[in-house]
């Protein structure tokens, strides 16, 4: 077997043993790597019910044949575990050093199950694994553990680490690395405090095995030039993903107070033009070629590195339109390993919740200050208010009633990123099938529905383009842990990527054999779904009833009156369920599940729920 | 006519400027207003009027806020 090194590190926290376990050619063949890696082990390994804050669950470290080798954008890592805010599998990707590190120390994923006695980091260097103190880092931010380490370990050392929020096990805390990268949004940031782990510490000192080292070599610092060069052509990176903010504020699709509007007169305050003006720095992953991290001064004078997602959901969202304040909101975040979109919309939340007297307190919407306070709340559950609102918008308003679920901007639990698509149809079902909740990343396609579809249209299109970028975005990407970017925004071609499969692996596949693989993945976390939750309904895959509210339609403006209507969108629904071969429920049927070869696991999974 | 030309992204480096109101001396349409502020008719784009997606084809009309974005993707 060429391209993986064939090889899974199994660490136990609890008895402070670790093995090297070796996997199939099989087994790498159907799951690829990454995500796909991830969301088998863990099928396997956990019982479904388990406490996902307990020892009994696992936290997996998944990397890809292509994670770690110089070509465009690979320096990327999969973190895995069920998901303590969802209830069923979740993961995330970030930029780490991990990347490559852990494949030179001859692995392709990680296994890390039990929990310490005491606040541990592992230190993995090649095949010795050490459990070392955290004493000194525990109770600290990521910047502070992340220079903490690298003093110790040099900065060539990959590394993941936890903040306060996943100390405090916070549902919506993050992994970080290289102190601006962040990963891991069902809260894995959380199951990884859960077992006092606070860090991860990887190098490693072998080659990574490839069919054809010269080949891929060739083929990585070509595309390397190639996406470079694209990236520069296209301008891209003068304001990176924030350049959306302004677009979005023009076609009404802005969240802003809670997702309540759709744009603000203010929004230009904090747009790309102004981002690209107060940057100090750009920042990227491993081997990336169009940096996507801009950093300003905040309020407080610290560097804060922004993006679209978290400048969306901590600027209008919270109706904060001022840069260096939404800096200081981002900076605190990304110190306690909060997540900024969850943080965004739990703060979004809580302040419609007041506003509609379903909550008590002194948040209103467009207060920083205050909002900087409940930030510290949450990452450490100060207070009645911090530790409610650390269990993430949908378990808040379960406390609070009187309605709120209907405007906890989430999907399964997981809050959604920063688009308002109260009209925009499918864009909604986006965030209502994505694997793990109301997540952006494996479908975004807004552009598509108004330019060449209509954005009123509930059609089959709409679904069918879900499914492309699901298989591109969420199966091909997260499974060879490679960034999107380069394909997704300056126009790197798609065929370049089994190229560079097939150099490292020696096998000859096409896309067309990614499709297949990407559709085992989505079928096996919705195998997990269905574990979790036997009485799963369609209803589960719908967006938040505000979307659907007449009365909080746009009251002016090309999108006046206009939410999204139950009717049409279950009918989009039932089109995405027909294309993708699941039952009326958004569960694979027993006839996918054999297409995909996923006999065993639908057995498995029969134990606790029928299959159709 | 009058038309308020919003560009996007890179699309303000490429053509000059931010945001802008232009006179123009007859109808024109989405297509031609793209050219006339000189952007790159190899750039994928999508033109928005008054805050809905126009075809390169479609007339402009007196008093239209035109927004003409490179094609994004969500991150």
């Amino acid at each position: 077997m060429k391209g993986w090194t064939g090889n899974i590190l199994r660490v136990n926290l609890t008895d402070k043993t670790w093995k090297k376990e070796s996997f199939t050619e099989e087994f790498a063949k159907k799951w690829v790597g990454g995500r796909g890696f991830a969301a088998k082990i863990l099928f396997d390994e956990l019982k479904p019910g388990i406490d996902p804050l307990g020892p009994e669950n696992k936290l997996v470290v998944a990397l890809g044949p292509i994670a770690g080798i110089p070509a465009p954008n690979t320096g990327k890592v999969v973190v895995a575990a069920k998901s303590p805010l969802t209830g069923f599998y979740g993961d995330g990707n970030l930029g780490s050093n991990v990347s490559s590190q852990l494949r030179k120390a001859g692995y392709d994923a990680m296994i890390i199950e039990g929990k310490a006695d005491k606040p541990t980091y592992l230190n993995i260097e090649d095949d010795k694994v050490e459990f070392l103190p955290a004493d000194e880092m525990w109770g600290k931010g990521t910047y502070f553990s992340n220079e903490w380490i690298y003093k110790k370990h040099g900065k060539n050392a990959g590394v993941l680490n936890i903040g306060q929020a996943g100390e405090n096990k916070v549902l919506f805390a993050v992994i970080r690395s290289l102190e601006g990268r962040a990963g891991g949004r069902p809260g894995i940031g959380a199951v990884m405090g859960s077992k006092l782990l606070k860090a991860i510490v990887v190098k490693g000192t072998k080659q990574i095995p490839q069919a054809d080292p010269e080949l891929m070599r060739k083929l990585g610092i070509d595309g390397l030039k190639k996406a470079r060069e694209l990236d520069q052509k296209s301008g891209w990176s003068k304001q990176s993903t924030n350049a959306v903010l302004a677009w979005c504020n023009e076609v009404n699709g802005l969240p802003v107070q809670n997702m309540r509007k759709t744009s603000h007169p203010e929004a230009h305050k904090i747009d790309g033009e102004r981002l690209d003006a107060a940057r100090i720095a750009t920042y990227g992953c491993p081997s990336c070629t169009m940096h996507c991290g801009i950093t300003i001064h905040d309020k407080e004078g610290r560097e804060s590195e922004l993006d679209y997602e978290n400048i969306g959901m901590l600027g209008p969202n919270i109706n904060v339109f001022d840069l260096k304040q939404v800096g200081s909101l981002n900076y605190l975040c990304d110190d306690y390993g909060l997540d900024t979109i969850s943080a965004g919309a739990v703060l979004g939340f809580y302040g419609d919740a007041i506003e509609h007297g379903a909550a008590k307190g002194d948040f209103k919407f467009g207060d920083a200050e205050k909002g900087k306070t409940l930030l510290w709340d949450i990452a450490t559950r100060k207070g009645e208010t911090g530790n409610l609102l650390a269990d993430g918008a949908l378990k808040a308003a379960k406390v609070y009633g009187k309605n709120s679920a209907d405007y906890a901007m989430q999907v399964k639990g997981l809050e959604m990123a920063a688009y308002n698509c109260k009209s925009i149809p499918g864009q909604a079902l986006a965030f209502g099938v994505a694997a793990i909740g109301g997540h952006h990343r494996e479908a975004w396609i807004i552009t598509f529905e108004l330019k060449h579809s209509k954005r009123e249209s509930y059609g089959p299109e709409k679904a069918a383009k879900v499914i492309e970028l699901q298989r591109i975005r969420g199966g091909l990407f997260e499974m060879l842990v490679a960034c999107r970017f380069p394909w997704v925004e300056v126009g790197y071609e798609l065929e370049n990527y089994p190229k560079f499969f097939n150099a490292v692996t020696g096998l000859d596949w096409t896309l067309e054999n990614f499709w297949v693989a990407a559709d085992r993945a989505y079928s096996m976390i919705k195998l997990h779904y269905l574990r979790e939750f036997p009485n799963a309904t369609r209803k589960d895959d719908y967006p938040p009833a505000v979307w659907f509210d007449k009365a909080n339609a746009d009251t002016e403006g090309p999108q006046k009156g206009v939410v999204l209507e139950y009717d049409k969108y279950d009918s989009l629904l039932q089109h995405y369920y027909d294309a993708r071969g699941y039952d009326s429920r958004g569960i694979p049927t027993l006839e996918t599940l054999k297409k995909l070869g996923l006999e065993a696991e639908a057995a498995a999974a029969a134990k606790v729920a029928a299959l159709n | 006519m009058k038309v308020t030309v919003k560009l996007i992204g890179p699309l303000i480096y490429e053509g000059g400027f931010s945001e802008r109101t232009l006179e123009l001396p007859g109808p024109v349409t989405a297509g031609e207003l793209s050219v006339l502020v000189k952007i790159d008719k190899k750039r994928p784009t999508i033109i928005t009027r008054n805050g809905r997606a126009v075809v390169a084809g479609d007339q402009l009309a007196d008093g239209d806020r035109v927004v003409i974005s490179h094609i994004y993707s969500g991150g």
